[in-house]
């Protein structure tokens, strides 16, 4: 099956944009691994996620986000999730993961953090 | 029974007309034992006409000689049979000229007219035998057309018989016409020979050998019988000219017929017997694939049936499966007659011509195109065909023949049925293969779905303070969902639902451990000092379960749960969220259907002593009457056919038209509503229903 969701990376020197698109479940969640996972990642100061277009989110895709939260931490990377749509901000409320995560309404704020 | 006792009658009455018929011809010119001499012409030809009658009728109703038995079993019993009639014709022979020679004092031609009787009487079974082994042979295989024309055969024998009788005086041509027409018909049966093409080249031999035995037979009979009529010491009455003549004239002509046909076609026997050959190769090449074998197995009969039915000098076949087939690692290759040497360099010069040639490739004449001509042998010509169906390359096989244009257009169809049939197998015993693995597989989550049911509770905890209703589906075999029950000393219930990340197998194992997990927190504390403090409460709890999942979480899975202590004594619950969906709750006294609104991080997501500082010990004091709706996500987010979300509101406006029912009432009442919802469409996630109403406190029964 084609994943459902497109990832487009916007890097500028210290921050990294990643633009989601579509729906992140069980089988588009690699992609985003993926891009995750690129060692380069933790020479920004910032990962900004543009989630004004992702519609729906899965457990799964959630997990994604869960599974490198430690490891940016730990490298002193912040990661900012900005635009989201209220369903899928739902989502992240529900699990706590606001109290966890940095999580604003738009773009200014988010290259402000 | 009807039929032997109507076989049995027919002897008796060809018993009686041979006496008769013997008595007639003794008492031929003089009177014997008392009887008048000179009988009657009509008697002695009706008693002779009905001897042949019965004798013939018995041999017809005896069962098909061919059934059950083979062409040359059938001939070699005529021929024994001939041979015990013939040698009888010979011993009454020796007697009369024995007897001729002594000069025995016996009256007239006694001796002479009983020998003649005897061997008549001989003759007509040997000829009656004869003419329905024939039917068989003529029927063989034969549509109805021949059956009714044997039939018709048959009748105008018996007319002829009967003509003789009732006519005696019948005018020289029509007896002329009647024996060249019925003589024409014998003829025209006579050209069916059918049989013969099923016979091998040692079983026509044989059959030649047997046709010339019962040839002679009959011809010493005839000697015999024209002889005796011819003597003039014998006054035997007429015999029944026409029938015999006609019906020893189809014998005789059958067999000469068949001995011809059998003689000729003795050169191209091998050419049928290869056919045959060929046939039951692809007979047993069939047979093993419905045993169910193994590929070696396959690959060796395609190679033992080509290289014998295209009588290869040489021939090898190199096997290929790919690493990821089910079938098993790729046999040794096979060869027939070739060197270690040969078979290198075959496979070597191989390679390049069966990817440019796409299908298989004859070469008639090696020397001429160059090819393989560093064999140790000069093979001169060569069939290179390749095992393949529309996605498999299965190998190739390689036959070698050492004279020129060795493979023909013939063979190339033999082949080519071969190889066919061969992928045709190796690609049955993929699929089986498949089929069994997969079919394991399936029974191994059936047994693994039966397992989670079993970690369901059966019995729900029963009090008379409070009603409880269940309901759980899972969209897979497994699901991620889990509930479970704990009466604790007191009037106290612990309550534990959660939702494990990720679908199916993955999630069903964490269920396993977080029910684990659960009745291991919820052993009593031997050490606390107050009873409250026996069992955790819920903040505790999730810490604690938070800890034990580090170990056991794969990174990215986390599980949300919510957990209940639920105490009558105190009129009150206290419970934590742990990431899991809020809780619906009917307030009775508010008449209010509102959720909870609390703060709790799922369990997995910190895995450090931080994790305490994200969920949070609430308390709640419930009134009777109150009901609590407690759910997985898979409710909330049923979709329907546009794909919209069944959400929390629609959960809600359930509640406050079903919340005065009982617990099972509102169960499903909710659940039908989900139902109607998503009509249609399968469960897109797990989904977990519990309702739990509290009432006032009956008196214990």
């Amino acid at each position: 099956m084609e994943p459902i969701m497109k990832v487009t990376a916007q890097p500028t020197d210290t921050t990294l944009t990643l633009i989601l698109d579509g729906e992140l479940d069980a089988s588009s969640a690699v992609v985003l691994d993926t891009e995750l996972n690129k060692p380069e990642l933790l020479k920004y100061k910032k990962v900004l996620i543009d989630c004004q277009r992702l519609s729906y989110i899965s457990s799964a895709g959630l997990g994604v986000f869960i599974s490198h939260l430690q490891r940016l931490q730990d490298s002193n990377v912040k990661l900012v999730f900005y635009n989201m749509q209220e369903k899928v901000f739902n989502v992240f409320e529900i699990l706590g993961l606001d109290s966890l995560m940095t999580i604003v309404p738009t773009e200014q704020e988010a290259q402000a953090v | 029974m009807l039929k032997i006792r109507r076989s049995a009658w027919l002897l008796v009455v060809a018993a009686v007309c041979w006496l008769l018929l013997l008595f007639s011809t003794i008492s031929q010119g003089q009177p014997v034992l008392g009887l008048p001499a000179n009988w009657p012409r009509w008697l002695v030809l009706l008693a002779q006409g009905s001897f042949a009658a019965s004798i013939f009728m018995y041999a017809r109703l005896q069962p098909d000689a061919l059934r059950g038995h083979g062409f040359v079993a059938v001939l070699r019993l005529l021929f024994w049979r001939g041979l015990i009639l013939t040698a009888g014709l010979v011993a009454v022979w020796a007697v009369e000229r024995l007897t001729a020679a002594q000069s025995l004092p016996l009256p007239g031609n006694l001796t002479l007219a009983v020998g003649y009787t005897i061997n008549l009487g001989l003759f007509i079974l040997l000829l009656s035998l004869t003419l329905y082994s024939w039917r068989s042979l003529v029927q063989f295989r034969g549509s109805g057309k021949i059956r009714r024309e044997w039939l018709a055969f048959e009748l105008l024998l018996g007319a002829a018989l009967l003509l003789q009788l009732f006519v005696w005086q019948i005018p020289d041509f029509l007896y002329v016409g009647v024996i060249l027409g019925l003589g024409l018909f014998g003829v025209y049966l006579s050209g069916h020979q059918r049989w013969i093409a099923y016979l091998s080249q040692g079983q026509k031999l044989q059959v030649i050998m047997l046709q010339l035995g019962v040839l002679s037979f009959m011809l010493l009979f005839l000697v015999y019988l024209r002889g005796a009529q011819a003597n003039s010491a014998l006054l035997a009455p007429p015999t029944q000219q026409a029938f015999l003549v006609l019906a020893s004239f189809f014998a005789v002509f059958y067999a000469v017929a068949g001995l011809l046909v059998s003689f000729f076609n003795l050169p191209i026997a091998d050419v049928y017997e290869q056919r045959r050959a060929e046939i039951l190769s692809l007979q047993q090449l069939s047979q093993i694939i419905q045993r169910g074998q193994t590929a070696p197995e396959i690959y060796q009969a395609l190679f033992t049936s080509a290289v014998q039915t295209i009588r290869a000098d040489a021939a090898y076949l190199d096997a290929q499966l790919q690493p990821t087939e089910l079938v098993g690692p790729t046999p040794p290759p096979l060869a027939h007659e070739l060197t270690l040497a040969d078979l290198n360099t075959l496979r070597t010069q191989l390679t390049p011509l069966i990817t440019k040639e796409q299908n298989e490739l004859i070469d008639n004449d090696l020397s001429r195109s160059q090819r393989f001509t560093d064999l140790s042998k000069p093979y001169c010509s060569a069939a290179v065909l390749p095992l393949r169906s529309a996605t498999h390359d299965y190998g190739v096989l390689v036959l070698l023949k050492e004279e020129l244009g060795g493979f023909d257009p013939e063979d190339l169809s033999i082949l080519h049925t071969f190889t066919t049939q061969t992928v045709l197998s190796l690609e049955n015993l993929q699929l089986a293969q498949e089929a069994r693995v997969s079919q394991r597989a399936q029974d191994e989550l059936r047994i693994a779905a039966l397992v989670q049911e079993r970690l369901i509770p059966k019995h729900l905890p029963t009090d008379n303070w409070f009603e409880i209703s269940t309901y759980a589906q899972a969209a897979k075999e497994v699901g991620g969902d889990f509930y479970d029950f704990l009466h604790l000393p007191g009037q106290r219930l612990a309550v534990l639902i959660g939702d494990v990340s990720g679908k199916g197998v993955t999630a069903a194992f964490h269920t396993a451990q977080m029910k684990g997990i659960f009745h291991a927190l919820m052993q009593p504390n031997p050490l606390a000092k107050k009873d409250r403090d026996r069992y955790p409460d819920p903040h505790r709890f999730m810490v604690l379960a938070n800890e034990a999942l580090t170990h056991c979480l794969e990174r990215s899975s986390f599980i949300t749960a919510s957990f209940y202590l639920i105490d009558y004594e105190a009129g009150g619950f206290s419970f934590a969220r742990a990431g899991h969906c809020h809780t619906l709750y009917y307030h009775s006294i508010k008449e209010e259907v509102s959720y909870f609104q609390s703060e709790g991080l799922g369990l997995g997501i910190l895995r450090d002593a931080s994790y305490g500082r994200h969920v949070k010990n609430q308390f709640w004091d419930y009134n009777p009457g109150d009901v609590m709706v407690i759910y997985t996500d898979g409710i909330p987010e049923a979709r329907n056919g546009e794909g919209d979300e069944y959400g929390e509101a629609r959960l809600a406006q359930m509640l406050e038209q079903c919340f005065y029912q009982s617990a099972e009432e509102i169960n499903q009442y909710i659940r039908q509503d989900v139902l109607e919802f998503s009509k249609g469409l399968p469960l897109h996630d797990d989904q977990t229903l519990l309702v739990i109403k509290f009432k006032a406190a009956q008196p214990q029964p």
